[in-house]
């Protein structure tokens, strides 16, 4: 073997090596895995490693997940968003006040005087609120508690954290329903009738699917059931 | 903001995003939703607190929030998204070096595949909390995430060939660490030139 030679296949065998772990992923192109099974055939390093690597992103794979509710941290994204643009509103000047003060280090200290006292007062209210719900809320959380319902609320429902609010919308469409109120903290939803559908055949529709949770109608004159 | 079922996924990214570019807050809300599983999975592997996995999902959605009108389709949507929130994650795990580097007594008893051996379940624990921060998340892109070497790439805002010496360090350090992974053999891989 000539030293062009033994140096050629010590460049492929470096790239080739560095290739395994998105070959063991499958997400490498059709070209770059011919050369990585040609590659192996003759390489028992490599392949070695191919086997090494196939067996970690195994184990890789089987280890557990958490999954966690969405919903919370949803509705405190849309808070900061809300304050994040509230406090753009209020650091824009009034309607008619020139943007060139006469004295624009006045104007400076005031906006971030402004500025400050608006993050501070912001601050205050949500680690206000924070401590609010934490006391007033118990350790557990009932989907069918005595917190008022909203105007036309028929049905109390909870869906699963993969739905899509594509797949919500047909369910809902499908079961005539629309959402008057929700999620709340635990991801419950407060339904409203759109027809004359009957609710306990809107409950119906919503227990078919897999992706309800829980359904329960608020009007127990007019609905019976268990929950799903 | 309701797209039609039949679009694809990547279809349905692009055009959430240029409703939230519209300032449509319920795409934003659809998007957040569609990503919030795979993120959340993936930060579970790196922090056992969920308020910081939060921290990072929802820091990570702001700035899709403010900058969904700069997205020019240089890439996928969930790349984008994927790298927003790689550097998100990367930031706070520096910041709070306890967490990034989380301790397995952190970690609560969780159940593992029967079908796996315990052994390298444990022997793997160990050997990835002892990674360099940018190294494992590079493994766990690539195996946990299954994301190309280009993607990888793209996330990470780094040349292939950094992501793939990244990835020649960690699985020689795994090698070390995880002698179960190659039947107790000593032999090393091949070195990257």
């Amino acid at each position: 073997m000539t030293s062009n030679r033994r140096t050629e296949d010590s460049v492929e065998h470096h790239e080739i090596s560095a290739l395994i772990p998105w070959y063991v992923n499958e997400t490498i192109g059709e070209r770059d895995r011919q050369r990585v099974d040609a590659h192996v055939d003759t390489c028992v390093p490599c392949r070695d490693d191919l086997a090494v690597q196939r067996r970690l992103c195994e184990a890789i794979e089987a280890q557990p997940a958490v999954d966690y509710m969405p919903s919370a941290s949803l509705k405190r994204l849309h808070a900061r968003i809300d304050a994040m643009q509230a406090d753009a509103a209020s650091s824009l000047p009034p309607a008619g006040q020139p943007m060139n003060s006469p004295t624009p280090w006045r104007g400076w200290m005031a906006a971030s005087i402004a500025a400050m006292a608006v993050a501070v007062a912001l601050l205050a209210a949500d680690r206000w609120v924070q401590f609010e719900s934490r006391r007033a809320q118990p350790d557990y959380t009932t989907v069918t508690n005595s917190v008022p319902r909203p105007p036309g609320e028929a049905i109390r429902a909870v869906f699963s954290p993969t739905i899509t609010l594509v797949e919500l919308q047909t369910i809902l469409d499908e079961a005539q329903l629309r959402i008057v109120s929700g999620p709340t903290e635990a991801g419950v939803y407060s339904l409203a009738s759109n027809a004359a559908l009957p609710v306990s055949e809107s409950l119906a529709l919503l227990r078919r699917h897999s992706t309800v949770r829980f359904a329960e109608g608020t009007l127990p004159e007019r609905v019976s059931g268990n929950s799903r | 903001m309701i797209l039609p079922a039949k679009n694809s996924p990547k279809e349905r990214d692009s055009a959430l995003l240029a409703a939230i570019a519209a300032g449509d807050r319920r795409a934003l809300e659809e998007l957040y939703l569609g990503y919030h599983r795979r993120l959340a999975r993936f930060l579970s592997r790196f922090t056992p607190r969920y308020e910081n996995i939060e921290e990072i999902i929802n820091d990570t959605f702001m700035v899709v929030w403010q900058n969904a009108k700069e997205f020019r389709n240089a890439s996928q949507v969930s790349t984008w998204i994927i790298g927003i929130a790689y550097r998100t994650a990367l930031k706070s795990f520096r910041r709070q070096k306890n967490h990034a580097v989380a301790s397995l007594e952190d970690y609560p008893e969780q159940t593992v595949d029967p079908t796996f051996d315990a052994e390298v379940t444990d022997w793997l624990k160990h050997g990835l909390s002892r990674l360099p921060i940018e190294q494992r998340l590079t493994l766990e892109l690539a195996y946990h995430m299954g994301h190309s070497l280009e993607e990888i790439a793209a996330i990470t805002e780094c040349p292939v060939g950094t992501v793939k010496a990244r990835m020649f360090h960690a699985r020689e350090k795994l090698r070390q660490y995880l002698p179960t992974l190659g039947g107790g053999s000593s032999d090393m891989p091949a070195r990257l030139g």
